[in-house]
């Protein structure tokens, strides 16, 4: 398995080698006392014997290369070897060490280029592949690569295979014209491509796995002992609401949830490193994402190789309800049409000093920055204030106004925040309009009266902008109130035809329904001229930012790529108006290019077993191009670690105040905001403006270029101007560097 | 076995490279974990919440994240272990039931060693007391085993012999706890009769049971058994206490014990006489094990993984944890047995079915309100006020905070703020006391202002009575009073106070003489549902009987007037039948009008509900019960007048009523539960039909 000549492998790096050689000692050393060594010992010789038989890969044979990397193809299972010419290191695309506790239809799965699986009837689980099936194939060479027209025989169905090797990578496409359906017995359910990419056997290499989970996680590629029994599997853009998941939940007292949802997976990105052989890739799901989910597998979940990849999904098995009382009966039945889409993904190769997930993480933004996917912003740096207008409780008939900040309190909180010296704030109010934070969707420029009526607000404005404040309006364009506004139409009904409700298990709103994202184009639009007239030019837009669906309204079908086209269209639309400035909260990656700031970045990851370390991957990615506003401080029960966390994530502090005590909001469906007190945070946003303030300076305009995770929870972040952040979280006072870093705490080295 | 092999195998190669490895410089990645230990990442997987005043959840701030993951003993993995105990220094005594042994660890999670090996049969529980006396009480050896600090038995306790343990009873130990002077409480599988307590005296001396649960019967039960015979009662359902399911002890030798579907008797803290000393405010129903923490504070986990912890009395402040339903995410268990809280305030949950303890840490938040908790407990309110506006500018919802600050406050004679905190959090009495000295100070303030404008009041109306004697000035107002007086629909209105005064009269006024119309009777009825209304939501606090913030005025009204409806109707129906004059108008009216004491009375009593606290709750409840007997009075005579009854009739109509209403109430129920299943069925069949054809 490791090919290298010794005298071009720098010794530090090799455990791998350590280890061979360990393994052959203990094998000479056993073998008069043991007969056979099955497993490992194998494995190992095998390596062994294709150490010496360095220079070729005996399944694969030479098709190209590129200034940095050859590519080998086999033309059975189409399967792929990356060579790095300067190092010899390599990735392959399917197994070459076969561990013997995998039966066929694993093998087809871990060799073949492509991996589908059928629906047939009920039954979504069988499998079709290059190697187990009659397959049909019609390979074209190419001056990069080649073209496999491919036809499984027996269940009719066929794909061509695009591979070319580009100068930054590998790219694997499948067009979408050149899906065929023949049959009507089996449906395409899954696609992977190149599922085995960069593959590793139980802890043969040392390195990670990339996994997109919140801010970034990475799973070490070491011998999980079977601890697991499923990997990550995330969905792109998050579940699709549109199809109703059977969740098994356990409730606290039969009522509450009290499990958190976990992230929503922001990029379509995953990556596999080979530390010790400093080789590494990060695959991008180009085409095709709005409906793929991106799995990582550590050894020990269903088979003893650790694995990343994309699986696009074409189509899907749901549950037709045929009555309103769930036990009188259903229909299982698979979507009629599949999703139409051409299917990319590109490996992007890094080696040496870049094979890690920094290198991943500059590689992802430059290729980012290239194909216009993100503009570079203003990233000075500005504390986030939000401020929350009015919420309504019930009362005897209808509900009542709960007010928190009118227009003139924001202006006095601002002025005193100004005198205090905190001039570079940004500011969302939300709870502006007519009606209260839940009278949604909004139509126009109308503030609630209790606030200040129009005049106020306009007035508010006009303040903020003489003095430096960016005081956006917020608007959640994604639900509608069926309490407050008529939601007979325009709502969006689930693949079973059943409309979608949003439930929020509070007291004056018990639900909400998701518009549809042509009314919400619509009202975007409609709004955004509204309030450009009355000269309120900068507009928060959430919701529409963070969810994706499939839906069905008026009998037509729309999927995530008609949302996802509908969602990208009115956000451009909006982003090209001049006079408009526009930011989202947790946006996708495919809004990117259309925001001028990422509010709401998660700090953490879901806390998956299988995760060995956070990274602030999405951070590197866009530190320095992007402002990131963190969380609200507000509700964090451990402030300090989470000030370490924006320091070391490069994202600034926000905060959600209201003039009024938040124990008025204990009626309202905002009960979950339970501190806001601009009396209690007066003092924590002056000192936390003036200390990262003092940190963006230092490193305003400068991406990250290298994060480091040492012993002994310290962490170390390289901006590209030679600035470097140190980061102790442990409880005890650490030397790093010739520096001593006191607990929980960080120094900027400049 | 083949796997065995080669893991073994994979363990020797993996120990002979370590020694290559470790001439190796450390690569730029640095692997910050030991191998038995997974350090999470500082997020939890689950929210935390805390109570209100009505016992509903309300998020908080996390309360306690995942630490780490204990999930082997230095290289000892662990198989299915059900039990362990914390040691102050951080050494931890683990069950390995699977393996039949207890592995000891130390603080950094180190091997010390393992001992019981060949001895324990099917261990279930153990308790390790400070000194290292291990006890295990093993399920099958039907035994429990002593063994001293180094792992060497010293004692094998079983069966009481005592007659007074019972003659039939088995001993088959479930769950152990020593106190200091070494007495054994032992919970005994299917030992109804409470907790064993074992003297180590004579190598054991059956002391008596303690802590026995109740049975509680209701009162059908008991209907039921005095009705049945011998029998049939034979084969109910027999009602015997619970077995308590796990227990704790803490330093004073207080045991707390969880039984599972006990209610609120599901976490007890025994006093030495065994009398439960908690009434904990919300509890689960499936508890697993509970723990005492260093705050005056316990912690109870059940199966399901959630976490508990409640102050001294009771009163839960968080919740958090959950069911790892696959997503397997750190922080939620699979099926947890056991919880020990170290002198850091880390919680430790044992799930056997992960095979592995959970190491939960205190946030900074959790911190502040421990300080504030214990400071509170030992009376030190003023210092507690510190650490509890700590609690509430992070979380100015936390019952528990707003609770203990309204005391504090209280007892600062800030009783403004004491009201406004004990409104808050709902706490009645709280709220009683400090609206008792509120009014008070008030009364002082004003008492002379009061007694002047009373004074001058009279001294008006004696002028204006001597100047009407005098120039007749009123007669211009009685003039006008007297005209609307004559009105009709006033007149009718009127005819409420005669018809309160003389029932009798009354009757025949409205049956006879047409004192009063419908109009009058719906229009008292408006103003009876308003009044109900206003009443319903905004008497005085202290006698609310609706969650603050919550209306349903659409559904009151409808009640009403569907009990109207019903009672009007079915009276009228059987007064038909049974010979009664009344007329559907007269029967409809003279019920309306004998509710007229609530229309006087309620005004009143809904302004004295804002003026009382507890102490003279006895004012609105006695008004409240006269209206209540007044109306029932007018109600019989209204029956017995309208329709000419005897005393005899009127009671039989009355009961008649009833026995309707029932009736009309259960053939309604029918009627909507096949109507639904008919709906249902059509529904179902279009639907599916729909989609056959369809696609």
């Amino acid at each position: 398995m490791v090919r290298k000549n010794c005298c071009g492998i720098s010794f530090r790096k090799n455990r791998i080698l350590t280890k061979l050689c360990g393994a052959l000692l203990t094998a000479a050393l056993l073998a008069s006392t043991l007969p056979a060594f099955p497993g490992s010992l194998d494995r190992r010789a095998a390596a062994l014997s294709q150490v010496q038989a360095a220079g070729s890969f005996p399944d694969h044979t030479y098709l190209t290369e590129n200034n940095g990397y050859k590519l080998y193809v086999n033309e059975e299972d189409l399967s792929l070897v990356v060579e790095d010419k300067t190092t010899g290191a390599f990735l392959e695309s399917a197994i070459s060490y076969d561990d013997g506790k995998n039966n066929p239809i694993w093998l087809g799965a871990m060799r073949s280029a492509v991996v589908l699986t059928m629906i047939n009837k009920n039954d979504d689980t069988k499998q079709a592949d290059l190697l187990n099936d009659a397959v049909t194939k019609q390979i074209t060479y190419t001056d990069n690569g080649f073209s496999a027209k491919i036809y499984w025989n027996v269940y009719q169905l066929g794909l061509t295979l695009n591979v070319s090797l580009t100068e930054d990578g590998l790219v694997a496409n499948i067009p979408e014209d050149s899906i065929r359906e023949d049959g009507d017995q089996y449906f395409i359910g899954t696609i992977r491509i190149y599922p085995f990419m960069g593959h590793s056997y139980l802890d043969d290499k040392e390195g990670y796995m990339l996994v997109p989970d919140g801010n970034g996680a990475l799973i070490y590629l070491n011998d999980k002992e079977g601890r697991f029994a499923s990997g990550f599997s995330g969905t792109i853009y998050g579940t699709d609401i549109g199809f109703e998941e059977s969740k098994v939940e356990t409730l606290l007292w039969d009522k509450y949830n009290t499990i958190s949802d976990p992230n929503q997976v922001l990029a379509p990105i995953y990556g596999i490193a080979h530390v010790d052989d400093e080789m590494a890739f990060l695959g991008i799901v180009e085409d095709g994402q709005e409906r793929a989910a991106i799995e990582v597998m550590p050894n020990g979940v269903s088979v003893d190789y650790n694995r990343a990849y994309a699986r696009f999904v074409l189509r899907k098995l749901y549950t037709q309800p045929t009555s309103n009382n769930s036990t009188s009966g259903s229909l299982h039945i698979y979507e009629a049409d599949r999703s139409h889409s051409d299917l990319q993904v590109r490996f992007l190769f890094l080696s040496g000093k870049d094979a890690s997930y920094a290198g991943m993480a500059a590689s992802y933004r430059d290729y980012l920055l290239k194909n216009g996917l993100l503009s570079k912003q203003d990233t000075s740096y500005r504390t986030r204030v939000d401020f929350l207008g009015t919420e309504r409780q019930n009362w005897v008939l209808g509900t009542q106004a709960v007010v928190m900040t009118t227009a003139k309190d924001v202006q006095e909180i601002l002025g005193d925040l100004n005198t205090a010296g905190v001039t570079d704030l940004l500011s969302v109010y939300k709870g502006w309009q007519s009606g209260g934070l839940y009278d949604l969707p909004l139509k126009s420029y109308d503030a609630d009266r209790n606030i200040g009526g129009n005049s106020g607000l306009t007035n508010l404005i006009k303040k903020a902008e003489e003095t430096g404040v960016d005081l956006y309006l917020y608007d959640n364009a994604l639900l509608i109130n069926p309490e407050e506004q008529n939601a007979t139409f325009n709502v969006i009904k689930q693949v079973n035809k059943k409309r979608y409700e949003y439930k929020t298990y509070a007291d004056v709103y018990e639900t909400f329904y998701y518009l549809t994202p042509m009314r919400s184009a619509e009202l975007l639009a409609k709004l955004a001229k509204s309030c450009i007239a009355k000269g309120a030019n900068k507009l928060c837009v959430a919701g529409v930012s963070e969810k994706l669906f499939t839906f069905t309204y008026q009998s037509s079908k729309y999927t995530r790529f008609d949302s996802a086209k509908m969602y990208g269209d009115a956000i451009a639309d909006l982003n090209a108006q001049a006079d408009l400035d526009l930011i989202l909260e947790q946006p996708f990656a495919y809004l990117w290019k259309d925001t001028s700031a990422f509010l709401d970045m998660p700090l953490y990851t879901s806390n998956y077993i299988l995760e060995d370390e956070s990274i602030p991957f999405l951070s590197m990615v866009l530190a320095g191009t992007m402002p990131m506003y963190a969380d609200y401080v507000n509700f964090e029960a451990n402030e300090k670690e989470f000030c370490l966390k924006m320091i070391e994530s490069g994202c600034f502090p926000s905060f959600y105040i209201t003039k009024a005590d938040s124990s008025e909001l204990i009626y309202t469906n905002s009960r979950d905001i339970y501190s806001s007190r601009y009396e209690t945070y007066r003092d924590r946003i002056i000192s936390y403006s003036e200390e990262y303030a003092e940190f963006a300076k230092k490193v305003t305009g400068a991406v990250i270029t290298d994060h480091k995770i040492l012993e002994g929870d310290i962490r170390i972040v390289t901006y590209s101007n030679n600035v470097k952040v140190y980061l102790n979280y442990s409880e005890e006072t650490k030397t790093v560097d010739g520096k001593t870093l006191n607990a929980m705490s960080y120094l900027v080295v400049s | 076995m083949k796997k065995l092999t080669h893991q073994k195998l994979n363990r020797v190669v993996r120990a002979l490279a370590a020694g290559f490895a470790a001439t190796i410089a450390a690569c730029s990645l640095a692997v910050a974990l030991p191998g038995n230990a997974l350090v999470a990442d500082a997020d939890a997987p689950y929210a935390s919440y805390t109570v209100d005043g009505y016992g509903s959840v309300i998020a908080t701030q996390t309360a306690y994240l995942p630490y780490r993951t204990i999930t082997k003993i230095g290289t000892e993995s662990l198989l299915g272990p059900t039990d362990f105990t914390l040691l102050k220094d951080g050494t931890m005594y683990v069950l390995d039931s699977g393996n039949a042994r207890v592995v000891i660890g130390d603080e950094n999670g180190e091997l010390v060693g393992t001992f019981g090996e060949g001895i324990l049969v099917s261990p279930k529980v153990m308790y390790v007391t400070p000194d290292r006396v291990t006890y295990v009480a093993d399920r099958e050896a039907r035994s429990i085993f002593v063994f001293d600090k180094d792992g060497e038995l010293i004692h094998t306790y079983t069966r009481p012999q005592e007659p007074m343990y019972g003659e039939t009873q088995d001993f088959i130990p479930l769950k152990i706890v020593v106190n200091q002077a070494g007495t054994m409480y032992v919970i005994c599988e299917s030992n109804t009769n409470g907790v064993v307590e074992i003297s180590p005296v004579e190598d054991g001396t059956f002391l008596g049971y303690f802590g026995t649960n109740s049975t509680n019967s209701s009162i059908i039960t008991i209907i039921w058994r005095a009705v049945l015979t011998d029998a049939q009662r034979a084969k109910m359902r027999s009602n015997i206490p619970s077995t308590p399911d796990n227990m704790a002890i803490d330093d004073k030798g207080i045991i707390y014990t969880v039984t599972r579907g006990e209610g609120k008797g599901s976490l007890k803290r025994l006093n030495i006489a065994g009398v439960n000393m908690l009434d904990p405010d919300s509890y689960d129903q499936v508890p697993a094990a509970v723990a005492v923490g260093n705050h005056d504070n316990c912690f109870v986990v059940s199966q399901q993984g959630f976490i508990y912890e409640y102050n001294n009395e009771g009163q839960l402040l968080f919740v958090f944890g959950g069911k790892d339903d696959g997503q397997q995410r750190i922080g939620l268990a699979s099926k947890a047995e056991a919880i020990q809280v170290g002198t850091d305030d880390k919680l430790y949950v044992l799930d056997s079915d992960k095979a592995q303890i959970q190491v939960f840490t205190p946030t900074e938040f959790t911190g502040y309100l421990h300080d504030a908790l214990y400071l509170y407990s030992k009376g030190r309110y003023e210092e507690s006020k510190e650490p509890l506006s700590k609690v509430l500018e992070m979380n100015n919802l936390f019952d528990y905070a707003n609770m203990a600050m309204g005391k504090v406050l209280y007892k600062e004679e800030d009783y403004q703020g004491a009201l406004h905190y004990a409104r808050l959090s709902k706490d009645l009495e709280g709220y009683s006391d400090a609206y008792w000295e509120v009014r008070n100070l008030w009364l002082k303030k004003h008492l002379s202002a009061i007694a002047l404008i009373l004074i001058a009041f009279f001294i008006c109306m004696r002028i204006v009575r001597f100047l009407d004697k005098k120039k007749q000035i009123l007669n211009g107002p009685r003039a006008v009073l007297r005209k609307i007086g004559q009105k009709k629909l006033i007149r009718e209105l009127n005819y409420l106070f005669t018809f309160m005064r003389h029932p009798i009269d009354g009757c025949y006024g409205i049956k006879r003489e047409n004192r009063v119309s419908l109009l009058s009777a719906n229009i008292l009825l408006g103003i009876g549902i308003v009044f109900y209304v206003i009443n319903k939501y905004f008497c005085g606090f202290l006698f609310k009987t609706v969650r603050e913030g919550r209306y349903d005025v659409v559904q009151d009204v409808g009640l009403v007037l569907i009990a109207l409806v019903l009672v009007v109707g079915c009276n009228y129906l059987m007064c038909t039948i049974n010979d009664g004059e009344g007329k559907l108008k007269a029967i409809y009216c003279s019920f309306i009008y004998s509710f007229g004491p609530y229309l006087v009375m309620m005004p009143f009593l809904f302004l004295l509900s804002h003026g009382v606290t507890y102490n003279e709750e006895f004012f609105v409840s006695f008004g409240r019960f006269c209206m209540g007997v007044w109306i029932a009075v007018l109600l019989v005579v209204s029956i017995r007048e309208i329709n000419n009854y005897t005393m005899r009739e009127t009671f039989k109509i009355i009961f008649l009523t009833i026995f309707t209403i029932l009736i009309v109430c259960l053939i309604a129920f029918i009627l909507y539960v096949l109507w639904a299943q008919v709906f249902d069925f059509i529904q179902s069949f279009v639907r599916e039909a729909v989609y056959r054809i369809g696609s």
